[in-house]
């Protein structure tokens, strides 16, 4: 068994490796939901491969738009790997820091354990 | 399975919006009562852990990829659906916010399929199946499988509700792609379990373990 410290080191570690090695490793074929909308464009068959210059139609009538400071995951397309690295640790940090400030802001943290056989 | 803005109206969005947030105050009250200092770390760890695997998209034949989402994950190791609500809730906040990974009038639809579908049918589903098989692995694989199509075929009906997918091609297709992306989730769901039952046995709901001895909890 670690402690919390370790627990939070390692953690982070692993979650930040993974996020660094998915910049290189990770398949830029579209996810599930986009290869749906691509099929039904017909853009791509159901159980064939993504043409390369398969782009999703996007319908912004009476839709909401708002553009991210960092769109897919990255700093630009200038920006290369080390913007894509940059963009994914500091979303994982992000993600550890939210649930750490909303811990704050519930008073959880520095909230004791509950003592034995009360749940 | 984020779904972006351009995909539904605004209004529906809004009514998603507005059944999300009942669960997501739900999941605050589950925080505010069932989370500690001791647990903290591990519920911020999972919340990093999961945004750094839903960056990690792999092939999964079909020019599709996929990656874990991650609801059933956090309701198995932490005994709740609404630990899944709650963590989701943040990682998709953070994606749409900075990433533009999913909308911003569409987070509410997205935190009720992955949050609240995924974590619902992961919990129970993990549940049920650990009694009819006194199995963790296999429990939490197909819990983990159902807690990913389920999700993605709730929003092939939603689509074909906002009128951008015709609904049976919309089921196929999502059902057909997520029956396979589920099987990542499943296969990490189950080795992320291993992992912190091994190194923080005494953070894991009840229902889990003992892993190990293959007894009965």
């Amino acid at each position: 068994m670690i402690d919390n410290k370790t627990l939070v080191a390692g953690g982070l570690v692993i979650a930040i490796l993974i996020g660094v090695v998915a910049v290189f490793l990770a398949s830029g074929d579209p996810d599930g939901l986009e290869s749906t909308a691509l099929m039904i464009q017909g853009e791509k068959t159901l159980t064939g491969p993504t043409p390369p210059d398969a782009e999703i139609q996007e319908d912004l009538q009476g839709k909401f738009e708002y553009s991210a400071p960092m769109p897919d995951y990255s700093l630009g397309e200038e920006s290369g790997s080390g913007g894509g690295i940059l963009a994914i640790v500091g979303g994982t940090v992000l993600a550890f820091l939210v649930v750490i400030g909303l811990a704050y802001a519930l008073k959880i943290a520095g909230k004791k354990n509950p003592p034995d056989g009360v749940q | 399975m984020h779904i972006p803005d351009a995909f539904i109206p605004i209004w529906q969005g809004a009514i998603y919006w507005a059944i999300a947030l009942v669960f997501v105050y739900l999941s605050l009250r589950w925080a505010k009562n069932e989370l500690n200092e001791e647990k903290l770390p591990l519920v911020a760890v999972l919340a990093a852990g999961i945004f750094a695997l839903q960056s990690f998209n792999l092939p999964v034949s079909m020019g599709t990829s996929g990656h874990l989402v991650g609801g059933a994950l956090v309701a198995i190791i932490l005994g709740s659906p609404f630990a899944a609500v709650f963590i989701l809730t943040l990682v998709l906040i953070v994606q749409g916010i900075m990433f533009g990974d999913g909308g911003i009038t569409t987070m509410g639809v997205n935190i009720l399929n992955m949050g609240v579908v995924g974590g619902f049918v992961g919990f129970y589903s993990f549940k049920g199946l650990k009694a009819a098989t006194k199995s963790m692995p296999v429990s939490a694989f197909i819990a983990a499988w159902l807690a990913c199509i389920i999700p993605a075929l709730c929003a092939a009906v939603e689509l074909w509700f906002a009128g951008t997918f015709p609904l049976e091609a919309g089921l196929i297709a999502m059902g057909i792609y997520h029956a396979i992306i589920g099987v990542i989730e499943g296969v990490v769901t189950v080795a992320a379990i291993y992992l912190i039952v091994n190194v923080r046995p005494d953070l894991v709901d009840n229902g889990v373990l003992p892993v190990k001895a293959g007894a009965v909890a």
